[in-house]
């Protein structure tokens, strides 16, 4: 199939689903609401970061510091009066230098070695939010009342997930995402064939870490108050990783997959009391589960399993006799 | 004087500590390249094991390392056969896989932790924990020195293993060059486990000593883990003496930052993360490879 | 084409799924109940507490649920209590309580415990119109937002300056000099700084009286505080005032002594005569005064009764955590039989206007202030050798009288 079709195929079904999640709440509840905002804010933030981390095959545990910084450039901004959907922008910008000083260094380091930079710097960036005043330091930010509108959120929050995921297979396709795909395979071969991977690496980095500060962003918006131990969390970084990884590495139905299992899965496992005392052995047996078995995630176990039944299915049907 | 003397006894002792923590990380590290998660969770269970045997038996913590060195070894090789040899290995380096593998075990053991012994905090009181001597002119505590002790007998443990054993050379030889070991005939596969093991033993043992220290819930060793990871990084994240002095690094950087500037302590993880960045960066062999590099390169020109 | 399969596939599970929670919840409001849903850090950093708490607060629970529930506007009505654990994430915690107020249509929330996780949750209850009533953080800043949030404990200003006062009144009776040198740490938190504002307000209400040597704020779970006790050292303060959660107590003060450290009076806030924290430290917890929102000295009846009550029930001595979720809940429960129906605002009124006049907290009264929370006394309690505790603060609950300068050991 030609990639143009398929590009097609996927616009349509983003579409769909699109129009499908903003009449939503004409007929769902606003428990159910939550849940799909929830699921939203996962889907952008595995899909963003499935750009650096399955496209280009940098693995970085440090993307809790694009949510702080998006988070917290909306909340001091909007503290300031400036209206907050108005501070997303800065936030991007923000988020994408930011990411730039980081790369240009860590970018040199290869595989676990630009791992563990990355969680080096997010530690840092947490410890001086939490050690400076004009962050607020450790008590947070509250922002200001009267700023907080459900319908908004949602429909922001679904707009840039279905945004995101569109954008994520737009670049796949593109001479951008083959480059990307190069460098992932084999850095050396594709610098041979002429690719900058400094500037793909970086760029990618950039726009990653710029959609996931609007996110973060949002999700100032809708939680009206942050403090660095909730925006600049380690395991937090660890689930955004997670997702991607347990839906399918590189693909893109699979980080939404991913977010879908754990951000809801999460959030539905907490508030039943019966499963409550579990809920961290069950994340983790999962976890186990799929890197033991699947490592392809769950959307590469998809595809055996369809595999598998298109090889019964075509069995010939063996003689009686 | 008498100050440089407390700081350099003070970060001998604090190093002592650190180090422990990271040689388990340090071993599982160098062999596989696997970046070990549930380090952590080990260093709790360590922690609780040490608990149970002193507050049900009534067992010295120190006392103690004799089964929980064995016991952790056991469990950790378990680990491996069990799970982490199943990984589909990726090309030469290592994979993400393990290290969310080794995060799931993670969460898995806080779990198994908050069902056995709840989320109380909990501490270990011996007659010798309060108390101090006093070294080279400081003032010191007990337990500090104790873990330094035992600190210090494990790296020259390890240094025996590893420069005077048959098993010490596998290791270093499946360290440097899986393949080339086993084209040598060794079991990598074998070194693995054992390399797993004794990785595991040594986070546990750290556990123990951590206990004599610190009180600690099932969320403990988060922040220990992330310190480990400065260390193995300054370390060269291959050398076993590295580990010794980048602990040694880190912890004379916090006392002098912490004692005798007037920068907020809040600051000091701070330095020490954009330390472990720099050095990444500086230094990928980890500073003993850097000297170790210089040194051998100005051998061969001569 | 593969990505499109999974396009399709994951549209049909988010389909299914959404369809799956579609379906109608439980009845809301059956006949005679009352739903109270809380959110507490059952797991996680604040689990000790945490746990504590939701302990407490199911065994209030149970307790008016067997002497036949609580009559609301004529009816009498059982409690139905749905509490969940928010793993100490402060976002999650928000969305629980979210959760509880639109899902299980929960009529009252009972917050949970810890400054940031209820900050947190604290914006949720102005959105919806649902009464929301913490016993587990003091922080002022969180209060006098919202008036449908309410909260019981004090605020920690308030505990700091209940500790000058005492020292003020140790200077007073000649115990201790006047002009002394105070050290001042605290941790990295909304808790320490509130601590430092108490401190702060009280010098310079009171000027002259002591004045600051050093102040210093720390991390939570700092793993070394020898070089910060290094620093307080080198400061030579009389006074050592330190505001900190219990790993950080028992690993500050462990190296406090070793390092031999010797100050006149030793305080780590609200810490220091809790059963984990002698545990931890055996005898150098003695003569260290604390200061808190309950001690199980307090010479009241109600509080022997609550005492006995407890120790019968779980076997062990209250903590001050059990005792104040417990009279939070015992709080609600008071408003409830005050309030003329269900509805949120005749409950939130109720709340606004409940006055329990034999509360087991200090000062045996319990009512909320304009902002929401309740602004009660503190008692100040010192260890004593042998495991004993006093309290030696206000003079009206004394038990013993404090020991001032501590003995040099």
């Amino acid at each position: 199939m030609r990639p143009a079709s398929r590009w097609v195929r996927v616009a349509a079904i983003e579409a769909a689903a699109l129009v499908f999640l903003l009449a939503a709440p004409r007929f769902l509840e606003r428990g159910t609401l939550n849940d799909i905002w929830n699921v939203a804010f996962a889907v952008i933030l595995a899909s963003a970061w499935n750009l650096l981390g399955g496209f280009a095959g940098q693995v970085s545990i440090g993307y809790s510091a694009f949510i702080g910084i998006g988070a917290y450039t909306t909340a001091l901004l909007a503290l300031k009066g400036v209206n907050p959907y108005a501070t997303l922008p800065l936030a991007a910008l923000f988020a994408a230098t930011f990411s730039l000083v980081v790369g240009l260094p860590t970018f040199r380091l290869r595989g676990p070695y630009f791992t563990i930079a990355t969680i080096g710097v997010s530690e840092a960036v947490r410890v001086v939010a939490a050690g400076v005043a004009f962050t607020g330091g450790s008590s947070g930010l509250r922002m200001p009342a009267g700023s907080f509108s459900f319908t908004r959120n949602y429909a922001s929050m679904v707009i840039l997930a279905v945004a995101v995921v569109a954008l994520a297979a737009w670049v796949k396709e593109s001479p951008f995402g083959y480059a990307l795909a190069a460098i992932r395979q084999d850095i050396d071969a594709a610098e041979a064939l002429g690719v900058n991977s400094t500037k793909y690496k970086l760029l990618v980095h950039a726009l990653s870490a710029a959609i996931v500060a609007v996110a973060g962003s949002l999700f100032a918006i809708n939680f009206q108050y942050i403090s660095p131990g909730s925006v600049f969390d380690f395991r937090l970084s660890l689930s955004i990783v997670l997702m991607p990884i347990v839906g399918g590495l590189g693909t893109i139905a699979g980080p939404v997959l991913g977010a879908l299992l754990f951000g809801y899965l999460q959030i539905k496992l907490l508030s039943s009391p019966g499963l409550r005392d579990s809920y961290l052995f069950i994340y983790g047996t999962m976890l186990i589960a799929v890197m033991l078995f699947e490592p392809k995630g769950l959307l590469g176990l998809f595809h055996r399993l369809r595999r598998g039944l298109a090889r019964s299915l075509s069995r010939p049907v063996p003689d009686a006799g | 004087m008498r100050d440089l003397t407390a700081v350099i006894v003070n970060s001998l002792l604090a190093a002592g500590l650190y180090a422990t923590m990271s040689y388990g990380l340090a071993v599982i590290y160098g062999v596989m390249r696997i970046i070990n998660l549930a380090h952590a969770g080990i260093l709790m269970l360590g922690a609780y094991a040490t608990f149970t045997l002193y507050s049900r038996f009534g067992l010295d913590p120190f006392l103690s390392l004799a089964v929980v060195i064995p016991v952790f070894f056991g469990f950790g090789v378990l680990l491996y056969l069990a799970m982490v040899k199943r990984l589909p290995r990726s090309q030469a380096g290592p994979s993400i896989e393990s290290l969310l593998l080794l995060f799931g075990v993670w969460l898995v053991l806080q779990n198994l932790a908050y069902a056995i012994w709840s989320g109380d905090t909990q501490s270990i009181l011996t007659g010798y924990t309060m108390k101090s001597v006093v070294l080279f002119g400081v003032r010191v505590g007990v337990p500090s020195v104790a873990v330094f002790a035992v600190s210090a007998a494990s790296l020259l443990a390890l240094q025996v293993i590893l420069q005077r054993t048959y098993l010490g050379r596998a290791i270093r030889a499946v360290t440097q060059n899986r393949d080339a070991a086993m084209i040598s005939g060794v079991n990598a596969d074998r070194i693995s486990a054992v390399a797993f093991g004794i990785g595991t033993a040594f986070a546990g043992a750290a556990g123990t000593l951590l206990a004599t220290m610190y009180a600690f819930t099932p969320d403990f060793g988060r922040s220990f883990l992330l310190k480990s990871f400065c260390i193995i990084v300054l370390a060269g994240m291959e050398s076993v003496a590295g580990v010794a002095a980048g602990a040694f690094l880190l912890a004379l950087l916090e006392s002098v930052v912490g004692g005798y500037s007037s920068l907020p302590t809040s600051f000091q993880d701070a330095l020490s993360f954009t330390l472990l960045v720099i050095a990444l960066v500086a230094f990928p062999q980890g500073l003993l490879g850097a000297f170790g590099r210089v040194a051998s390169r100005r051998r061969s020109i001569s | 084409m593969i990505s499109n399969c999974g396009s399709i596939i994951l549209r049909v599970l988010l389909a299914a799924a959404l369809a799956a929670t579609v379906l109608p919840g439980a009845l809301t409001a059956a006949e005679g109940i009352i739903k109270v849903g809380a959110v507490l850090p059952v797991t996680g950093k604040e689990s000790k507490i945490g746990g504590a708490y939701k302990q407490a607060t199911e065994f209030a629970v149970k307790e008016v649920n067997d002497a036949g529930g609580v009559t609301v506007g004529g009816k009498a009505m059982k409690i139905e209590l749905t509490l969940l654990d928010d793993t100490s994430d402060a976002a999650k915690s928000a969305q629980l309580v979210e959760q509880l107020i639109t899902q299980q249509k929960v009529d009252v929330v009972i917050g949970g415990y810890g400054s940031h996780l209820v900050q947190a949750q604290s914006v949720v209850p102005e959105r919806y119109g649902v009464p929301y009533i913490s016993g587990g953080a003091g922080a002022r800043g969180i209060y006098g937002r919202s008036k449908w949030v309410f909260g019981t404990l004090s605020p920690v200003d308030v505990l700091s300056s209940t500790q000058m006062d005492f020292l003020a009144s140790l200077v007073a009776a000649g115990k201790l000099k006047k002009g002394l040198k105070i050290a001042l740490l605290l941790e990295n938190t909304e808790h320490g700084k509130d601590y430092a504002q108490g401190v702060h307000d009280y010098l310079k209400a009171h000027p002259g009286d002591f004045s600051i040597a050093v102040e210093e704020s720390f991390e939570l779970n700092t793993p070394d505080f020898k070089p910060l006790l290094t620093r307080v050292a080198a400061a030579k303060a009389d006074l050592f005032m330190a505001d900190a959660h219990l790993e950080d107590f028992i690993s500050m003060h462990r190296t406090f002594t070793q390092m031999g450290l010797y100050f006149q009076m030793v305080t780590y806030g609200a810490r220091g005569a809790d059963a984990a924290a002698r545990k931890a430290l055996g005898a150098a917890t003695d003569y260290i005064f604390a200061s808190g929102w309950w001690s199980d000295l307090l010479p009241y009846p109600q509080v022997k009764a609550f005492n006995a009550k407890w120790k019968a029930a779980t076997g062990s001595d209250p903590q001050w955590y059990h005792a104040t979720a417990y009279e939070t809940v015992r709080v609600l429960v008071t408003a409830l039989g005050k309030a003329a129906s269900l509805k949120p605002e005749a409950l939130r009124s109720a709340l606004a206007a409940v006055d329990l006049k034999d509360s087991i907290l200090p000062g045996a009264e319990l009512k909320f202030s304009s902002s929401g929370q309740a602004i009660q006394p503190f008692v100040v309690t010192q260890n004593k050798p042998n495991n004993k505790v006093d309290i030696v603060w206000p003079v009206s609950s004394k038990t013993g009288d404090p020991v001032a300068p501590v003995p040099k050991s």
